[in-house]
């Protein structure tokens, strides 16, 4: 792991604990609603000030938090070409299985590649800081992944372009 | 499946379905090849035991002006039957006069698409082999609504150069990684042709009108004279006429491979988020005779 | 090139997929719905052992080169009770289908796939996703197998009497369904499973010439039974009437099979007799092979036909349409249509007698229509209905998928009424 990126994800953990700090709190505008506050914005005082923390001008996390909810934003590496495609379609193929990722949000919030809302209804049914591991392994292992991917798909580029020019004699 | 088969599955196993068949049923297919070609298979006669086969492929008038009718007609000899009626070219085989090499026959009939595109790039080898046809001696080839074959011959090479165009923007970046890919492989292997690979109409067939767009590259190859002579000449032209179906072929299947990549990453993410959720408690414990612990 | 080139179309099947080109009367290929791949012993998920290094995905076999490699290779299959399973090698079984056999490039062609009655949409959805992200295909459309057999016996009748209403029974090798379609939409709480079908009849009458054959090689009597269900089975209007036949005239009903060994060549022949109706007759009578399954056929027909909606009910007794390889025998819809008329015909008279004769209901009609495009009635329906020009308007393209998303699969018009 490169020097920059332990204390770049230590710093999104810390912050995402500290913002996972939810209760249950009803709608102050329709009468038996309980929305996540930070997608309505309806009421200024349930909101706090959003937190960027980046690590590059790509690599970088916004966590919005309100007292029902955080709503947490991840920017991903693309050095390429290759990778954009690589994590645009990584991000929508994950993005289509969301309803097996509880805290997954459907669309990621403009400007960054995908995003994940925690609400008090799920930190009441599962364990708060098991939540937050999950962030953190899910950003690592997209890293992974895609850096993995591009790897692949250069060697099976390679091995195709061999084959057919092999072919000839 | 690595390389892409030359012949066609539904004419080899259509016609290999009917040898050696008394009462055959009559037969009439429609069927499509790479690169828009439709193929037409039915039987005629009384008796239903000649089948014919006729292909439809688009550039057709202009494989002609490169000598195609002479070529498949001697490949088909006898065979070649009056062109259909909105086809380019018909072939038939009657299954009651079988010659005796019938397999390579039935063979040669599923390859008919391969014999077309053979004429002209053979024509160029020939050409080739007498040294050269000149700078200004490029055969077009528009096998493809938007994509080209363009051939040029001089006395020591022949170039066959690909315009490749693709039409969905993610292919354009993949088609980039694979195509810089055979221009790399080139360098490790000497027997293999040369292959070039850029976004403005190489010089060779510069005379020839190829258009400059946006996502429109061309792959040049350099076809030496080990390839266009001799034993190599035929696999030469069969390999070179399924470069685009190969490429395309293989740009798909990767991203078949990245789906799959991903449906295990998706799994795996998926178990570690399931950990956050607490493992329900057991309520109720059994003895051995199924008798509850339960307080009374 | 004139026009368009043809839509592909693929019906994948549990145990068989058919595919060709759209507008032609017979698939190109009916292959078995397999898949042969390579098995690496690593320990760990499903999932993670099939992430491979290099091109070791593209070394598969599908279909009947995957039963005849299965030495090497592991054979699997992707669709499960007509449902697909398994994604990473339903979409590897597209792959090969498309490239190696139909030889179409995905990108030029419109495709029609088939799902079974009740398919989630989220499958769709998928399906959707391999379809048009990995194959580029130009426009794709998901059509119901019930609909298209509907669609596949307009063949037998007269263009201003094409109906998407009506009752299919599909029956496969492994399960019988009965499914009822008003206007080209399945009535999904009214499907009925039958768990009879092919491979039960086969069992059957390898059971019954077990009894009495002694000459059949222990190891071929399931390839014999299955031999002789196809050519000499046949369906008989009264059992006991049947078999008096058989007895007083041997020679005119008994036939008889010529076999021989597959290995030692050694010739064997078998008398078939009343294997020769008894084995579809457990349709009619399951408690022949099934303890716990004794409803015929006709009754399930009837009872699904009476809990759907009231004003279809008339149109799906009219139209009872047979579809897949186990409907084939003969006089299986004679026999079919007899029995349902009783039931209609018993109900409609006790209608009369309780009212004491102040109503006289209208006769209900029952027809089972058997055509002769019957095995492969869902693919021939879907090429048909691919081959119309309205099949690419409705069609979801490639520009709607970008700009909608895969959501937009999970409903697929019906079309083809002329209304």
């Amino acid at each position: 792991m490169s020097t920059t990126l332990r204390p770049y994800l230590d710093a999104v953990r810390a912050t995402i604990t500290a913002a996972v700090c939810l209760e249950n709190f009803s709608s102050q505008h329709v009468e038996r609603h309980n929305k996540p506050e930070v997608e309505t914005k309806g009421s200024k005082e349930v909101l706090l000030q959003p937190v960027v923390i980046s690590r590059n001008a790509q690599e970088r996390v916004l966590v919005e938090a309100s007292i029902n909810a955080v709503r947490i934003s991840i920017g991903i590496k693309q050095a390429d070409e290759i990778e954009k495609i690589l994590c645009k379609k990584f991000m929508s193929f994950i993005m289509m299985r969301a309803e097996n990722f509880f805290i997954l949000r459907r669309k990621p919030v403009e400007g960054y590649d995908i995003s994940f809302l925690i609400t008090n209804f799920h930190t009441e049914q599962m364990f708060k800081h098991k939540l937050v591991d999950f962030i953190i392994t899910f950003m690592e292992n997209v890293d992974v992944e895609i850096s993995e991917m591009k790897i692949t798909t250069n060697a099976r580029a390679r091995i195709c372009a061999e084959e057919y020019l092999k072919a000839f004699h | 499946m690595i390389l892409l088969e030359f012949q066609n599955r539904i004419i080899k196993e259509a016609l290999l379905a009917r040898v050696g068949v008394d009462k055959p049923d009559s037969i009439d297919l429609t069927v499509a090849d790479f690169d828009g070609v439709t193929f037409h298979i039915s039987s005629t006669g009384e008796n239903k035991s000649v089948v014919q086969v006729s292909i439809s492929i688009r550039c057709f008038a202009e494989l002609q002006a490169h000598g195609a009718d002479e070529y498949l007609k001697k490949v088909y000899g006898s065979n070649v039957a009056p062109t259909e009626n909105g086809y380019s070219f018909t072939i038939a085989l009657d299954f009651d006069k079988l010659p005796a090499n019938k397999d390579e026959v039935i063979n040669d009939f599923a390859l008919l698409k391969r014999h077309c595109l053979a004429a002209p790039i053979g024509k160029y080898f020939d050409l080739c082999d007498k040294g050269g046809a000149g700078g200004d001696k490029t055969a077009v080839i528009s096998y493809r609504e938007d994509e080209k074959i363009y051939l040029n011959a001089e006395k020591d090479r022949v170039t066959v150069v690909f315009s490749v165009r693709f039409r969905d923007a993610d292919d354009v970046v993949l088609g980039k990684v694979f195509l810089a890919e055979f221009v790399d492989a080139r360098k490790r292997l000497n027997q293999a042709p040369q292959v070039l690979f850029s976004k403005e109409p190489p010089r060779e067939i510069a005379g020839a009108g190829a258009s400059v767009a946006d996502n429109m590259s061309y792959v040049t190859f350099v076809l030496f004279t080990r390839h266009v002579k001799g034993a190599e000449r035929e696999n030469s032209i069969s390999l070179v006429q399924t470069f685009r179906d190969y490429l395309h072929y293989h740009i798909k299947c990767s991203k078949a491979y990245l789906h799959s990549r991903m449906r295990a990453r998706v799994t795996s993410l998926l178990k570690i988020l399931n950990r956050a959720r607490p493992e329900p408690v057991v309520v109720e414990r059994k003895t051995a005779t199924g008798k509850t612990f339960a307080k009374k | 090139m004139a026009g368009r080139l043809p839509a592909v179309v693929i019906d994948n099947g549990t145990g068989y997929t058919k595919m060709g080109y759209a507008g032609n009367t017979v698939p190109q290929y009916i292959i078995p719905s397999s898949i042969g791949i390579k098995e690496s012993a690593m320990v760990g998920d499903k999932s993670q052992r099939r992430v491979t290094k290099g091109v070791d995905d593209l070394d598969f076999y599908i279909g009947d080169e995957a039963v005849e490699n299965e030495r090497t290779y592991a054979t699997h299959y992707p669709i499960r009770h007509g449902i697909v399973d398994d994604w990473d090698l339903m979409e590897r079984y597209w792959e090969q289908a498309i490239f190696k056999y139909l030889r179409a490039d995905p990108e030029d062609h419109y495709f029609l796939l088939t799902e079974p009655p009740l398919n989630t949409p989220e499958n769709r959805e998928y399906t959707a996703e391999v379809m048009f992200e990995s194959f580029n295909v130009q426009g794709l459309y998901i059509a119901v197998q019930a609909v298209l057999a509907l669609a596949a016996s307009w063949t037998s009748r007269q263009v201003n009497e094409r109906t998407l209403t009506g009752t299919v029974i599909d029956s496969g090798d492994g399960v019988t369904h009965v499914i009822p379609v008003a206007e080209g939409y399945v009535i999904g709480s009214s499907i009925k499973h039958i768990p009879i079908a092919g491979r039960d009849i086969t069992y059957f009458v390898q059971q019954l010439l077990r009894e009495r054959e002694s000459s059949i090689p222990p190891e071929e009597s399931l390839e014999v039974a299955k031999r002789i269900k196809e050519t000499y089975s046949y369906v008989c209007p009264d059992i006991v009437k049947e078999m008096e036949k058989y007895d007083t005239e041997p020679s005119k009903w008994i036939k008889l099979f010529e076999g021989q060994h597959s290995v030692t060549k050694k010739p064997y022949s078998v008398e078939v007799g009343y294997e020769r109706f008894l084995g579809p007759e457990i349709f009619f009578h399951p408690e022949f092979v099934n303890g716990d399954f004794q409803t015929p056929i006709s009754t399930v027909v009837d009872q699904v036909i009476q809990s759907c909606p009231i004003d279809t009910r008339r149109d799906l007794y009219k139209n009872v349409v047979l579809s897949g390889g186990s409907t084939m025998f003969k006089d299986f819809g004679r026999r079919l249509q007899r029995d349902v008329k009783r039931f209609v015909d018993y109900r409609l008279k006790a209608t009369e007698s309780l009212s004491g004769g102040a109503i006289k209901p209208q006769p209900i009609d029952v027809n089972v229509i058997t055509h002769h495009m019957q095995r492969y009635a869902v693919w021939f329906g879907g090429s048909m209905l691919a081959s119309t020009p309205e099949f690419y308007q409705v069609c979801h393209t490639k520009a709607d998928y970008e700009e909608h998303g895969p959501s937009i699969c999970r409903h697929n018009p019906v079309f083809g009424t002329m209304t």
